[in-house]
């Protein structure tokens, strides 16, 4: 069985890590600094152009704190849809334009495809050429895989390709463009923002007003409460003692270890997520939702509607549908609904086992719809929405398995573990550890099922100031004596 | 309230088909260009609710903070860990270290540097690790040609006599590459806890609550990293001192020595090593000390103490004659055993494996001696205080006489 690569074991492993080769990440003393010159920065009475050419230094620097020479890739990126996007705007005949889109494309896809995919290749081909008794040893290629590279990626792919697809006019000028790029909040984790989110908003001067700020000081201490206290102090480590060790599990540490994870990766992400919006929010930008109360979703069609939205849009948008979407019939619709999310697996990690993460999705949207065609006129009641929400969430769970795990081995070792079917398992969990899974991951699931036809700025405005405020401070307090450690976001190996 | 005053009609444009949701996002508007997204900012006081809160977490950090110093934390307690390591290390080569020590916690623990450099006029670079394999450190330190110093080798036999590198592998990684954000986040951490007693990672609140588990659910086994309470305070250069309360409270003191669990014997037998790991031990160390000889360099093994409740187990797995006699033999190196050495008999080992603050400075006294009887790389001073012996921190409280605080903390 193929074991994942070095970054993906990383990423798996990271709550507790902490990688020098660390981006400069939200929970780092590095960020706060960097964040408070930004603000400064930004607030200061210089022409537009000048804050812009200051986001765009400061965008590079914070990349650059991961690993100063990937910086030219980032350019590479940015130039080459540049040019592609001008010179297919320019272009006359279709052929052409398809021409110039093409090259954008590949030369992504190319680079996305070397540093995250040319060692599981080499790998694989020596697998299949084993297999089919040829002796052949691939090179160890130790490619490093740039921070980000899978999120700014596509953000640059979907200027090309909605100027392409006439959905968008291109940038007026290259510092607008390339600040899309660049931005710092969304650019090694995303959200994945679209050209026409964001280049508008660059083209007249923007400044947080009080509100905002502290709004966005708020958001933050939400994103960063949620990755430093809940995901990384009391998540990570049962996850991690479970599915890194070699014990066997029992139904019980199985599950708890599996259910600290699906909270692990919702607090990391959607923590990130809510910070980037924040920071954005403090400098005056608007930044698009991408998580809505997940695990309060009923189907799986409502999951990705609800979780890392502006992924699960931008492959929609760019592959679901130019493969055919539900336009031709049923079978190409499942076609199509394969084969995106099995890519969308591999978007995830170079490793078989996000491939049938994504294929376990895959086959829950087609068995969904399935299902909505069969029970059409089915009108389910409030108990029975709420029975298949949390059959939703079950199921959602049994892909995490495979998310988290190393190898197959493991994923089977859990699996098995929460079946019960592991005859010598061994207690391996802590009461504490159990404990505060059922407080934390209960109260995520509690929560969304509160919220999930709600928005968190329609509860906050409800909140009694004082109570507000008491939280806030708690939130901070919490963060401060967790003290952290600057682990990576998981997603930033993506 | 919104946030943005871009415009917003492709988002009204577009009727939401799931009721309740007061905002569209991406997933909503398939196929089309999305739009500047708009932000509600709730109506509330937003600057005033954070100046108060801001306030308030600051007056509970207060209480916090004295409250962590109430239990025996302090200011300028620096956090170790792989950033801390691999300053040190960059110091070798910059600045043609004369003597680099290597190993694990022990000799971490029991080296006082201040001694050392009182005694010899050098003053060591520490670079062993708690928890850690020194073979491979000093395999790091052999594969660098501007390392043509002294190494001293800690040996905790069952630590050096296996293949993991254990808690600290990551202090090589970062060694080789340390990208800019995480050496800032290091500089800045160090700053702070200069000033702050509470930045401590044995008394984050995860941890705290953690140790609220008294072994509740019957059969779990934590490991020994997680289960043990802070052990060590360590300072500038590394130096590393066992933490004070493990000294003078016993309630502390006794749930360190239950962590190591050799007071009270499993029933599990204990196994001899395995000659391939021995083999391969030799072999590894061999190499090493050869290629820091061809350039100029040396080596020398030191086996600080530990108590008699561990030696049981270690003369058991490790017994001297399968593990310390060959690795000096095989390297052809010159060694110092504390049990060949009464100035370093009987000390202080307040939870069985690490010497106390007093006697670490008696053992460093001890041992730097010792080099320089075995190595001409080590020379006393000709104003290097008098010999220190047991009797010097045997009973003696750290914290009245000083003896082993060193000046810069």
């Amino acid at each position: 069985m193929l074991k994942k690569n070095d970054a993906s074991r990383d990423l798996a492993r990271c709550g507790r890590c902490v990688p020098g080769g660390a981006s400069m990440v939200f929970n780092s003393l590095t960020f706060v600094a960097f964040f408070a010159i930004v603000l400064v920065l930004h607030a200061m009475p210089f022409a537009w152009t000048v804050k812009k050419v200051n986001l765009l230094i400061a965008s590079y620097l914070f990349y650059a704190a991961w690993n100063p020479p990937f910086v030219i890739l980032l350019w590479i990126s940015t130039v080459v849809d540049w040019w592609a996007a001008k010179k297919l705007v320019d272009a006359e005949r279709p052929a052409a334009r398809h021409a110039w889109m093409l090259l954008s494309v590949v030369a992504n896809l190319g680079m996305l495809g070397y540093f995250k995919y040319g060692g599981f290749l080499l790998e694989n081909f020596g697998a299949l050429m084993a297999s089919l008794g040829v002796v052949y040893q691939p090179p160890k290629l130790d490619i490093v895989l740039p921070v980000g590279i899978s999120f700014y990626t596509f953000a640059t792919m979907s200027y090309t390709l909605d100027i392409y697809l006439r959905r968008a006019a291109p940038a007026r000028n290259f510092l607008d463009y390339a600040l899309f790029v660049t931005f710092f909040p969304h650019l090694v984790a995303g959200p994945i923002m679209r050209p026409t989110e964001l280049v508008p908003q660059f083209q007249q001067p923007r400044r947080a007003s009080a509100n905002q700020l502290c709004f966005g000081l708020a958001l933050m201490t939400l994103g960063l409460f949620q990755k430093v206290v809940l995901a990384d102090g009391f998540l990570a480590g049962p996850a991690e003692a479970v599915y890194d060790g070699t014990k066997m599990p029992g139904a019980l540490d199985a599950w708890a270890a599996t259910l600290a994870f699906s909270g692990q990766i919702f607090c990391d992400f959607a923590g990130y997520s809510t910070t980037a919006i924040g920071a954005a929010m403090c400098l005056g930008f608007a930044m698009p939702d991408n998580f809505r109360f997940p695990y309060a979703a009923i189907g799986f069609s409502d999951f990705w509607r609800r979780w890392h939205i502006t992924l699960s849009a931008w492959l929609r948008d760019y592959l679901y549908i130019p493969l055919g979407g539900n336009r031709h019939g049923e079978a190409r619709t499942y076609f199509a609904l394969m084969a995106t999310m099995l890519l969308g697996g591999l978007w995830h990690g170079a490793s078989w086992t996000f491939v049938v993460w994504g294929g376990l999705h895959g086959v829950y949207l087609a068995a969904e719809r399935m299902a909505r065609a069969r029970f059409a006129g089915y009108r389910p009641s409030a108990l029975a929405l709420f029975g298949l929400g949390l059959l939703t969430y079950l199921l959602i769970n049994l892909t995490w398995v495979f998310f988290r795990s190393k190898t197959f081995g493991d994923a089977w070792r859990v699996l098995k573990g929460m079946l019960g079917l592991n005859a010598d398992a061994v207690p391996i969990l802590p009461a504490v550890d159990l404990v505060a899974i059922a407080v934390i991951v209960g109260g995520i699931v509690a929560a969304h099922w509160l919220m999930r036809q709600r928005t968190l700025e329609s509860l906050l405005a409800r909140v009694p100031e004082p109570a507000l405020t008491a939280v806030w401070a708690c939130l901070l307090l919490a963060i401060v004596i967790e003290q952290g450690s600057g682990n990576a976001f998981i997603y930033f190996q993506f | 309230m919104l946030s943005s005053t871009s415009n917003s009609d492709g988002a009204q444009r577009i009727a939401p088909d799931r009721p309740g949701f007061v905002r569209l996002t991406a997933s909503d508007r398939p196929g089309v260009a999305q739009p500047v997204p708009v932000r509600d900012i709730p109506v509330q006081p937003w600057p005033r609710m954070f100046a108060t809160a801001m306030a308030l977490m600051l007056l509970a950090l207060g209480a916090w903070e004295w409250r962590m110093r109430a239990l025996g934390l302090e200011a300028g307690d620096l956090d170790d860990g792989p950033s801390a390591w691999a300053e040190q290390r960059r110091r070798v080569g910059a600045e043609n270290a004369p003597v680099v020590i290597v190993g694990d916690s022990r000799i971490l623990f029991d080296t006082d540097l201040d001694r050392f450099e009182a005694l010899t006029g050098t003053r060591p670079i520490q670079l062993a690790l708690a928890g850690t394999n020194g073979r491979p450190f000093l395999e790091n330190l052999a594969d660098d040609p501007s390392f043509r110093g002294l190494a001293v080798v800690g040996i905790a036999e069952n630590s050096y006599f296996r293949d993991a590198i254990g808690l600290n592998a990551e202090a090589l990684k970062r060694y080789d590459f340390e990208s800019p954000s995480v050496r800032i986040s290091f500089l800045l951490h160090r700053a702070l806890s200069r000033v702050f007693a509470f930045l401590d990672p044995s008394y984050r609140l995860s941890r705290l609550v953690r140790q609220a588990d008294e072994g509740w659910r019957p059969g779990v086994v934590v490991p020994v990293p997680e289960r043990l309470w802070k052990l060590a305070s360590t300072y500038d250069d590394r130096q590393t001192t066992m933490w004070s309360r493990v000294e003078t409270d016993p309630r502390v003191r006794a749930h360190q020595r239950a962590v190591w669990g050799v007071d009270k014997p499993s029933g599990r037998p204990i196994t001899p090593v395995e000659d391939a790991l021995v083999a391969s031990a030799l072999e590894k160390t061999r190499i090493a000390v050869a290629k820091i000889r061809a350039r100029g360099g040396d080596v020398v093994f030191v086996r600080p103490p530990s108590s008699p409740e561990f030696r049981r187990f270690e003369d058991v797995r490790t017994p001297r004659a399968r593990a310390w006699d060959p690795l000096l033999a095989a390297a052809d190196v010159r060694g110092i055993h504390s049990d060949d050495e009464p100035s370093m008999q009987g000390l202080d080992l307040p939870e069985y494996s690490h010497l106390s603050r007093a006697c670490a400075t008696v053992f460093t006294d001890a041992y730097a001696r010792a080099l320089a009887r075995v190595t001409p790389r080590i020379a006393l001073r000709a104003d290097a205080p008098p010999a220190l012996k047991p009797a010097d921190c045997v009973g003696v409280d750290a914290r009245i006489t000083g003896v082993a605080a060193p000046a810069s903390r």
